[in-house]
């Protein structure tokens, strides 16, 4: 392994480098000097910041912009309708023959979408005509703004808690990881499974 | 024979009522007898519903109209595996089958621990025979299916048999139907054995690694039977329901999801407790959730408080299931405070660039999904109480939320496994990610070329391509390691290095399942479809599908009438695919319903619904769908059950570290006198 660092097998299967010391093995790492730690700490943060900021205002964009349409189809406006019928489907997707609702409902679209009127103000037109609850997902205001907000907000509270934590809780860092190197190395697990059966026949 | 039923059912709650309480007594006292005896009486319990379920199963069978749930749900000329099927079709029928699975796990668990955990069984009976009381009583109760017909004459109320029954809903007759609520149930019902084995450590102070790994293998048998009955829901639908899709974020679907997530969560966290002594109440937290969402996915089918496809019919068992739901909460929480002092982390976190942090991350996003599906699908009860207006929270709420939290996960995915335990440094994410980056960025800049402009479904398919690269990377990383060390050939090489560590390896499968998961859902961003009205001859074109009806023909057989279009359809000229919709009639039920043709390829499937005919021209309504990638959902679905059976098979290092804590235990019983 490169780094100046020595790990001996012996020291990975000894008894106090399994349970109670997970992962704390004993031999032959260095120390990294204190020399300019407060100045890559600084760097650490400013980056874990930007970070932060681009990912918050990506999430928050998608969740705004996602793939809207612009203009409105009766394909695009049936997805966000669901049917009077009472069949607890979209519009679109009303499994009745012949649905008398979804026949009127369809009617009354294709006339809003001849007056040229824009997808908002149709849905709005339309809740007003059928009751709020024909739409597929509430307006955001008032008390369902709720619905829309709480989840973006325990995500990226959340998130931001998971951050905070970790860097409350961790260690100065003990030791490097070689480069390449993922805990799992299948050398190192062939170096491990023979000294063991060696122990086993010893 | 409801007779025998009945009394299967009493006797179940006798059973069931004294394994409770003897597991506890047994436990309070360490007495060894009576902790057999309450295994003894789990086993009871299981034979006793299965009593019951065969006398069911038995009626629906013969076609003994007697009895009320066989008239409602069977009929003479339904086909035997579809009277099989009745079992679980109607409310009454599926409560019976969720107790007598609970009783087979219960069994099972009561088997394999005969001589091994002594000190955890006497309370994991107690909760698993807590939990088959509970339903039990509610079988007998309050949605018995041994009831009988009768008929109210001058001479008194006597038993009348129908002369034939109301027959299975005809959205059940599918085949893959028949396996989706087993599935299912077995998913939910199997969370309550890690429930159980985490209460019965957390009442005996037991909270080292046994419990920890027993509970990981109990999750995962559920966890993998409920993602697959998941996916034949969601085959079911779109085979079934004929509005081209397979997922609608309907009540009952997302009540489904909700443990299937938590148990995601604890799949991954229960890792960092194995390798790093981290994290423990978390772990007990989520095993905690993912019981109750699994009773509470179970209550909000049945209660009928949320508007459904899938619901069963509104009953009165509701309040039944939240009493049980604030037992189970209150309980365990209880429990969980108390224990806290047992279950302190041995280590901290080393730095933010780690697979332990890379966990967290996932955890996190895990629950917030969690919370949105459950907020999103509990809002119009909880708005009709706030502010007294029904709302409807449907498919556009939860995609526009929901998906890029999907894709936050789906990037953790590829890079999580690559994080090193502690802290990864610069050089090793150098190493480990510049080819994946590099290869997806390429496969971007191809995509855009070749006109995918839809944001999300450029970013899926852009991050698919960089966790296939990641997990494609690990196994040929590891397989050429082998091939030097070992002179071995390549197939040889990937073969005994999955062996070698099934747990690391069957996880990657599982990855690769669900990077083909997502490939699937991207396509539904290409969907098209048209409408037309057809008689013989007439043509509907679609993209480079040419459809062509060669008539329509009736007929009927004695379940039902069908009326069928005769669809030839050609692609660029050249004959691809003859396709049969038809509106089938069931004369049993009086119900109609559509029979999808489907031609699936891995590119597109095309989709033929005969939805109705056009009472002014007498054509046949002919809708058409073309749905790129769907193939490859069901694809990612059996890839992601191989890779969990890959997974929970033994690696050679664990099957001698089993052998010898075996031996370890049987030494401790020898020493113990047990």
């Amino acid at each position: 392994m490169s780094g100046g660092r020595k790990i001996s097998v012996a020291s990975i299967i000894s008894p106090a480098s399994t349970a109670g010391h997970r992962g704390q093995l004993r031999s032959g790492f260095t120390v990294r000097p204190a020399v300019g730690r407060a100045a890559r700490h600084s760097s650490v943060v400013t980056r874990h910041f930007w970070l932060s900021s681009l990912l918050i205002s990506l999430f928050a964009a998608s969740v705004a912009f996602g793939d809207n349409r612009t203009k409105p189809t009766l394909e695009s406006l049936g997805n966000q309708l669901m049917c009077k019928c009472g069949c607890v489907a979209p519009l679109n997707q009303c499994p009745h023959f012949d649905c008398a609702e979804k026949a009127e409902m369809q009617a009354f679209l294709k006339k809003e979408i001849a007056e040229g009127k824009g997808e908002a103000v149709i849905l709005q037109d339309v809740a007003q005509r059928y009751g709020l609850q024909v739409l597929t997902a509430p307006p955001a205001r008032g008390f369902n703004l709720t619905v829309w907000v709480l989840p973006s907000i325990g995500l990226l509270t959340g998130l931001g808690i998971v951050v905070v934590v970790v860097r409350r809780w961790r260690h100065k860092p003990a030791l490097d990881t070689a480069p390449g190197s993922t805990g799992d190395d299948p050398k190192l697990i062939r170096a491990v499974e023979e000294e063991m059966k060696s122990m086993r026949m010893g | 024979m409801n007779q025998v039923g009945t009394v299967g059912l009493i006797a179940a709650l006798a059973f069931g009522v004294f394994a409770l309480v003897a597991g506890a007594v047994g436990g309070l006292l360490r007495s060894p007898r009576i902790t057999r005896s309450a295994e003894r009486s789990a086993l009871g319990f299981f034979a006793m519903i299965t009593l019951a379920v065969v006398a069911l199963e038995y009626m629906i069978l013969t076609n003994d109209f007697h009895n009320a749930y066989v008239a409602e749900h069977s009929n003479r000329d339904l086909l035997t595996y579809y009277k099989v099927a009745a079992l679980w079709a109607g409310q009454e029928g599926s409560l019976l089958f969720w107790t007598w699975l609970l009783s087979i796990y219960s069994a099972l668990v009561v088997w394999q621990n005969r001589s091994k955990n002594r000190q955890l069984m006497p309370y994991v009976v107690a909760v698993l025979m807590g939990t088959g009381t509970f339903f039990s009583l509610l079988v007998f109760f309050v949605a018995n299916p041994f009831h009988e017909l009768s008929v109210v004459s001058i001479a008194g109320t006597q038993p009348y048999a129908a002369p034939d029954g109301n027959g299975l809903n005809p959205l059940l007759q599918y085949h893959p139907m028949v396996i989706h609520p087993p599935m299912l149930y077995l998913g939910y019902v199997g969370m309550v054995v890690p429930f159980a084995f985490a209460m019965a450590a957390l009442i005996t102070r037991q909270l080292g690694d046994n419990w920890i790994r027993i509970t990981r293998r109990w999750t995962m048998v559920p966890w993998m039977l409920l993602g697959c009955g998941i996916l034949l829901g969601g085959n079911w639908a779109y085979a079934v329901l004929g509005w081209g899709g397979y997922w609608a974020w309907d009540p009952v679907e997302n009540a489904s999801l909700l443990p299937w997530l938590s148990g995601t969560a604890f799949l991954h966290s229960v890792m960092i407790q194995e390798k790093r002594g981290m994290l423990k109440v978390w772990n007990v937290s989520l095993v905690i959730l993912t019981f109750f969402l699994s009773i509470f996915g179970t209550f909000l089918t049945r209660s009928g408080i949320v508007s459904s496809v899938h619901a069963f019919a509104q009953s009165n068992i509701g309040p039944f299931f939240a009493v049980f739901l604030a037992i189970i909460l209150f309980f365990s929480v209880t429990l969980l405070f108390l224990r806290l002092d047992h279950l302190k982390s041995e280590n901290k976190l080393d730095s933010m660039v780690s697979r332990e942090s890379g966990f967290l991350f996932n955890n996190w996003i895990l629950l917030a999904l969690v919370f949105t599906v459950f907020w999103g699908t509990l809002f119009p009860v909880i708005s009709k109480a706030v502010q007294n207006v029904t709302v409807t929270v449907g498919a556009p709420f939860f995609n526009k939320v929901a998906i890029p939290m999907g894709l936050l996960l789906l990037l953790l995915t590829g890079a999580g496994p690559l994080l090193a335990w502690r802290k990864t440094s610069f050089q090793s994410l150098k190493a480990n990610f510049t080819l994946p980056l590099a290869v997806a960025l390429v496969g971007g800049i191809v995509l855009f070329a070749a006109g995918v402009r839809q944001l999300y479904a450029w970013m899926t398919l852009f991050l698919s391509i960089f966790v296939a690269v990641c997990i494609l990377g690990e196994f040929w990383k590891g397989a050429r390691t082998r091939m030097r060390a070992a002179k071995e050939n390549f197939l040889e090489a990937v073969y005994n290095l999955t062996m070698r560590n099934t747990r690391r390896y069957g996880g990657y499968i599982v990855h690769i399942g669900i990077v083909l998961l997502f490939v699937g859902f991207a396509g539904q961003a290409f969907k098209a479809d048209t409408k037309g009205l057809m008689q013989e001859g007439d043509i509907l074109t679609i993209k480079d599908y040419m459809l062509r009806c060669d008539g329509l023909v009736s007929g009927d057989n004695p379940n039902y009438e069908y009326t069928r279009a005769l669809i030839t359809v050609t692609k660029k000229g050249e004959a691809f695919a003859e396709m049969h919709p038809e509106k089938r009639f069931y004369k049993a039920s009086q119900q109609p319903t559509s029979y999808v043709a489907i031609h699936p390829t891995l590119a597109e499937d095309v989709y033929v619904v005969l939805a109705g005919m056009d009472s002014e021209t007498n054509k046949a309504i002919i809708q058409v769908f073309i749905n790129p990638l769907v193939m490859w959902v069901w694809i990612g679905g059996f890839v992601f059950m191989l890779g969990t059976l890959m997974a929970m098979v033994p690696s050679r290092v664990e099957r001698e570290m089993a052998d010898m804590r075996q031996a370890q235990e049987l030494a401790v019983r020898a020493g113990e006198g047990f």
